[in-house]
């Protein structure tokens, strides 16, 4: 607990709070725009609630242009820090292994991460409520693409963490961040299995609704294959971040 | 001259020549491939072919890699007390401030070239187009090289100030982010920015969104819109320049 707390305050001088609403914003804002620029606004008492699904489709959206590079920079912050000020090596020397320091930077960040997007979520139902969307709220959706979208973040973070630990140069890192970006956004045109094999095409694979021809539908989410992802996700992090504990620092 | 060289030989073991190289290929090839995936082909070819590579590029990606390219050219003065040997050199410092800025932008104008390369290649082996790039998808990539360059003075002024490699990068995909978004809504003033003049520039000749509803027609390519985009570079790289070179000049050396 103390070292994740450790963590929390290095993120001070790191301006990680600026970032993080960076994601929240930028997320919230691109959607928010994206609705009413589709004309959510003369829609909004439509019984099928075609608002909800406008809003809920340009998140599917803005979280996957906008999140895998912001997360990416946000992990990469954090780990560089390490790099620069030989951090490994004083925190191995007073106890903390870098396994251990990987998996406590894991859970600050994630805290910030999981707050961010569920932060989401509640504004832009706030801001439904708000123009006066008359139909109820899909509640199944909204939850069901929150908790899928937690995980995918979560997966993604836990990925750069390893990769800027890993990785001194974080040229490298950034880079992989902007290849997930790619995926994230042309996903409907790679092959299903390296959508699958990669956190960042799950961006596209949780997407709640889009247009089906000329019509706006829910897409069913594949819980299953998110439920994977974490577990997969969960257990390497978890093997990788071992090996780091034999590690010289 | 010797100062923009001296760069270039900084940047030899940086990897700086995998973005100039990558990012505009996948640009080209996504854009393509998604394409052919969802519309089947290529149905008004060289103009569709292009729309689809610069759109998402412009619009998102170009200011992101020249903001990578400058984090690297910056990267060596941040390390190994490499920063406090920059203080104590006896190169001018606006000559430090504009070597660092071309090195910044000449990379990214060998990104748009290689943008071209791309599109010509894919064109011509993969799709078989007819004919050759339309001439004025080619001023218009001279105008990008143009815009380019405030975006890379900029951007190698916050790498200056910012030790992180990523916290330029986030703010240039976010700066981006909010000039796309406000091109969108018609407000033209946003030009006047750096990143918004690169979005304008890389879509002269086309359309932003494709949907009707969230269209907003981009300008052609005249003498007018090319005159708009150096006059606007020309002043806002000035202006950039000078205050970076200002605040070099009144920043110490570090423990």
């Amino acid at each position: 607990m103390r070292i994740i707390a450790n963590e929390f305050a290095k993120m001070r001088h790191l301006r990680l709070g600026l970032l993080t609403l960076v994601l929240l914003s930028g997320v919230v804002g691109l959607t928010a725009f994206r609705g009413l620029a589709s004309g959510m606004a003369n829609d909004l008492s439509d019984p099928a609630g075609f608002a909800w699904k406008i809003l809920l489709a340009g998140l599917g959206f803005s979280a996957g242009l906008i999140s895998p590079l912001i997360i990416a920079a946000i992990a990469s912050r954090q780990v560089e820090a390490e790099h620069s000020g030989n951090g490994w090596l004083l925190s191995e020397t007073s106890g903390v292994t870098p396994g251990r320091l990987c998996r406590a930077k894991f859970a600050a960040l994630g805290v910030l991460v999981t707050t961010s997007t569920l932060a989401q979520s509640l504004i832009l139902v706030a801001i439904g409520f708000g123009v006066g969307i008359a139909s109820p709220v899909p509640v199944e959706q909204w939850l069901g693409y929150t908790t899928a979208i937690i995980v995918v973040n979560l997966a993604v973070l836990g990925v750069h963490l390893l990769l800027s630990a890993v990785i001194e140069n974080q040229l490298v890192c950034m880079g992989i961040a902007v290849i997930g970006l790619f995926i994230a956004v042309f996903a409907s045109a790679l092959p299903e299995w390296l959508v699958m094999l990669t956190p960042w095409g799950y961006y596209s694979l949780v997407v709640p609704a889009d247009y089906v021809g000329t019509d706006l539908v829910y897409l069913d989410i594949p819980y299953l294959s998110v439920l994977a992802l974490g577990l997969a996700g969960a257990g390497l992090f978890t093997l990788i971040t071992a090996r780091f504990d034999r590690r010289e620092a | 001259m010797k100062y923009v060289s001296v760069e270039f030989v900084k940047l030899q073991r940086s990897l700086s020549w995998a973005v100039v190289i990558l990012l505009p290929v996948i640009a080209v090839a996504s854009g393509s491939m998604s394409s052919v995936a969802s519309d089947g082909g290529l149905d008004d070819g060289w103009y569709t072919l292009w729309i689809r590579s610069i759109g998402f590029y412009g619009m998102a990606l170009l200011p992101v890699g020249i903001a990578i390219l400058a984090s690297l050219t910056w990267r060596t003065e941040h390390r190994n007390g490499n920063w406090n040997a920059l203080m104590s050199t006896s190169v001018p410092t606006s000559a430090m401030v504009l070597s660092k800025a071309a090195a910044v932008a000449i990379l990214s104008a060998l990104m748009q070239v290689v943008l071209v390369l791309t599109v010509v290649g894919f064109g011509k082996i993969a799709f078989d187009l007819p004919g050759m790039l339309p001439g004025r998808y080619v001023v218009s990539s001279v105008l990008v090289i143009i815009a380019s360059v405030p975006v890379a003075a900029l951007q190698s002024g916050l790498s200056m100030y910012f030790r992180s490699f990523a916290a330029p990068v986030a703010v240039a995909l976010v700066a981006t982010g909010v000039s796309t978004t406000a091109l969108l809504t018609d407000m033209t003033a946003i030009i006047a920015v750096p990143y918004a003049t690169a979005t304008y520039a890389t879509q002269l000749g086309t359309s932003l969104v494709e949907a009707s509803n969230t269209a907003c027609d981009a300008a052609g390519i005249s003498a007018g819109t090319a005159g708009l985009v150096a006059g606007v570079s020309a002043a806002a790289t000035t202006v950039i320049v000078i205050v970076t070179t200002w605040t070099l000049n009144r920043s110490d050396t570090r423990a």
